[in-house]
């Protein structure tokens, strides 16, 4: 097994003067999980594709393990990838499927069944070995494609989307084998998805992109909880942050957040760092998880200077949950979570109070979080 | 249209290269060998100096042929007739690295790709296989042809690739070389006879086949490639009708389909009827088919709409395939008749939009 570094990459396509991919720098360590996630086109894929060696690498330098391997042809980086598409050659049989690579590669016999059959089992495919793709189901398929990865025993695991093709249930479930299989065989994996569920369930490490430049790369919690900037809050987490628009000022010595149907009073922590950095009498937004809206009466009263008053317009009960999309806070709808024991009525209006511990401030201008930078 | 290294070579020194069959062990070669073989036979790359003083530059030879470009004395400089010799032999060795030191069928396989070229080139597309390059018989029968195009220069050679292929198409290969980073492989349509299990349809399965393929040579070769594939044909009659087929669903499919690296024939059908109209009317099309047509450019709709189709217009298929909430889609839909005045759960707009989408990928708009 081994990391991989990237150190100031660049991807420029030929006719293009914006670079899709800009002074990519990471350092992805040992039998680390990495997700890239990333809106269509921010980038995330044409990384892979230039780690994996599909993709000419314009500027910059690629390691695996110590081996710098710009010029060196897939075939020999020691990599696996699992592509969207995972085509699983449709003539052969599973075994033969999940041999192939490894005859190539001119491997005894002996070896070859050993390596097939252990991952077979690691996967629950034993019993497929024989069957053609064709009579597979998509799951069966997928990890098919997953056994043709692990037979090879590469230093890293590339996966690109490879759940796209899945619906919805065996998608949850099929995250959760390949976190386990990434555990099991202790190997380095970078995998690229759009699905932020996907990464905040799977990664150790996550790396935001957007425009081809990485917005943040750290942990699941880290990303969600602090945030660098405005895309990176409202990408991450679901439904999405919600901003609000408006302005800081001070009164008897508390920060006030103001806007369209709300004033609230910063925690003295936030409110020292908001002076020490003069965002006081300045136009701000203001970043509010869903979740860290409240209803329950005990929270309520403990936080008299943050609550709200707005329209609650629809009301999603989800059961263990409800998602209540209020107007009259700000310009744009805002959601909260409230829990499912929660008795908010469509159309009623109601008092809600904000966690002001996790609130977030972003700079207008350069879309900054106040509190993180 | 790009030559082939001889087309090139004959173009620069202004001569034609001539080939001359010459029996075994005849007066002719065996005065060529002393002149020009150092001891030995004369090779690519050998120089003789023919009794009237031209200059005999030897490309190729082997016991039964040779192949030569006569210059008259003067034409190159020394230095010239030099650098032409050492090109000749480098490029005899590359010649033997792809088919190895005697493999005639190599050989025979890049003079058919020539071949192939030139009746292209000359626009007969439905000429037939001339029997000397019919390998031994070997395009009489059904085969599938595919055509390969790699995106990153090559620096491994064609036997490398071949032993590829017929590992993964686990039978009797031809690999036909056309232009550079660009093959024809010849498969045996044993590859679509199933022995029992799930029916499958032919072009399912090609399909399967070359997505295979794609994927394999990307991890297992050199990188990226296009592929696309065809029903199977006789080769010796309609190898160069193919090929032509073949480059044109590559063409189609990359400038309407771009990122899919696998190009079907039997589904650019519309893309290539698009392609064939002037510009002009594809934009006066576009300009007067929607209201609003440039929403048609934003990421999300154009996924969404993709989606819709690719999903036979379902919109409960379409809201699973996409994640989202049934009632989402709807209002996407919604959305889109209120801003551009077509609704595509209706079938006639549903075309039009279909079409939209697709020129908008070979039209240059107006900023």
């Amino acid at each position: 097994m081994a990391g991989v570094r990237l150190e100031h990459v660049y991807k420029r396509y030929p006719g293009s003067d914006v670079a899709s991919v800009k002074d990519f720098n990471l350092d992805i360590k040992d039998k680390e999980f990495l997700v890239l996630v990333g809106p269509s086109g921010c980038g995330k894929s044409t990384t892979l594709r230039m780690i994996a060696g599909l993709e000419e690498i314009t500027e910059g330098k690629l390691y695996i393990g110590d081996r710098l391997v710009n010029d060196v042809a897939p075939k020999d980086r020691d990599i696996a990838m699992v592509f969207q598409s995972y085509a699983l050659y449709p003539h052969m049989n599973v075994y033969q499927n999940m041999a192939f690579g490894l005859k190539l590669r001119k491997f005894k016999k002996s070896e070859i069944d050993k390596r097939v059959r252990e991952a077979a089992k690691i996967l629950d495919i034993e019993h497929l070995l024989d069957r053609k793709p064709k009579a597979l189901s998509g799951g069966q398929r997928q990890r098919v494609a997953l056994g043709r990865a692990i037979v090879r025993e590469p230093q890293v695991f590339l996966m690109d989307e490879p759940l796209s093709n899945l619906d919805a249930k065996l998608r949850t479930q099929m995250r959760a084998e390949i976190s386990k299989l990434a555990k099991r065989l202790e190997t380095t994996v970078i995998y690229v998805t759009h699905d932020q569920i996907e990464a905040m369930t799977m990664g150790d490490r996550i790396v935001v992109m957007k425009d081809g430049v990485i917005q943040q790369a750290d942990t699941p919690e880290t990303l969600y909880n602090h945030p660098i900037n405005m895309f990176v809050a409202g990408f991450i987490g679901s439904p999405s942050m919600n901003f609000i628009k408006g302005g800081l000022y001070e009164r008897d010595g508390a920060v006030h957040f103001k806007a369209d149907g709300l004033d609230i009073v910063l925690t003295e922590g936030k409110a020292s760092i908001i002076r020490e950095k003069g965002y006081v009498n300045k136009e701000v937004i203001l970043g509010v998880r869903p979740e860290d809206f409240h209803d329950e009466p005990i929270f309520m009263d403990a936080s008299p200077n943050s609550i709200v008053s707005a329209l609650a317009e629809v009301v999603e009960n989800l059961g263990h949950e409800k998602n209540v999309y209020l107007a009259g806070l700000g310009t744009d709808t805002v959601i909260a979570r409230l829990d499912g024991r929660s008795d908010v009525k469509e159309g009623a209006n109601v008092k809600l109070a904000i966690d002001m511990n996790k609130i977030h401030i972003f700079d207008p201008e350069t879309e900054l979080n106040v509190f993180e930078n | 249209m790009e030559l082939s290294w001889r087309s090139k070579l004959e173009s620069l020194l202004g001569a034609s290269i001539v080939t001359e069959r010459i029996p075994a062990g005849g007066a002719d070669i065996e005065w060529l060998n002393d002149a020009g073989g150092q001891g030995g036979t004369i090779k690519s790359g050998s120089r003789v100096t023919m009794p009237d003083g031209t200059i005999r530059l030897i490309v190729s030879a082997d016991g039964e042929k040779v192949e030569y470009v006569d210059l008259a004395p003067g034409d190159l400089s020394g230095r010239e007739e030099l650098l032409l010799e050492w090109l000749l032999s480098e490029l005899a060795r590359a010649d033997n690295a792809d088919g190895g030191p005697g493999r005639g069928p190599n050989r025979e396989m890049r003079r058919l790709g020539e071949w192939i070229q030139e009746q292209i080139s000359a626009g007969r597309i439905k000429a037939a296989v001339p029997e000397d390059l019919n390998a031994g018989g070997r395009l009489d029968s059904e085969r599938i042809p595919f055509l390969l195009l790699a995106d990153h220069a090559t620096t491994a050679n064609d036997a490398e690739l071949e032993k590829l292929l017929q590992a993964y198409l686990e039978s009797d290969v031809l690999l036909v070389p056309l232009r550079e980073q660009e093959w024809l492989i010849l498969a045996s349509d044993a590859l679509l006879r199933d022995e029992g299990g799930v029916e499958e349809m032919p072009e399912e399965l090609l399909e399967g086949i070359a997505r295979g393929m794609h994927d394999m040579l990307a991890s297992e070769w050199l990188g990226e490639n296009h592929i696309a594939v065809a029903h199977p044909i006789e080769p010796a009659s309609a190898v160069v009708e193919t090929v032509f087929l073949l480059r044109e669903t590559v063409a189609l499919g990359r400038r309407f389909h771009q990122g899919d690296m696998v190009h079907l024939p039997w589904n650019i059908h519309l893309e290539r009827l698009l392609s064939s109209i002037p510009e002009e009317q594809r934009l006066r099309f576009i300009e007067q088919t929607a209201s609003r047509s440039d929403l048609l450019l934003e990421p999300e709709i154009v996924t969404t709409l993709e989606t819709f189709f690719a999903m036979n217009c379902n919109v409960s298929d379409t809201a699973k395939k996409l994640f989202i909430h049934r009632n989402t889609l709807l209002y996407r839909l919604d959305k889109l008749k209120q801003d551009t005045g077509l609704d595509v759960r209706l079938f006639r707009d549903a075309v039009l939009v279909k079409l939209l989408l697709l020129l908008y990928k070979v039209t240059k708009r107006k900023p």
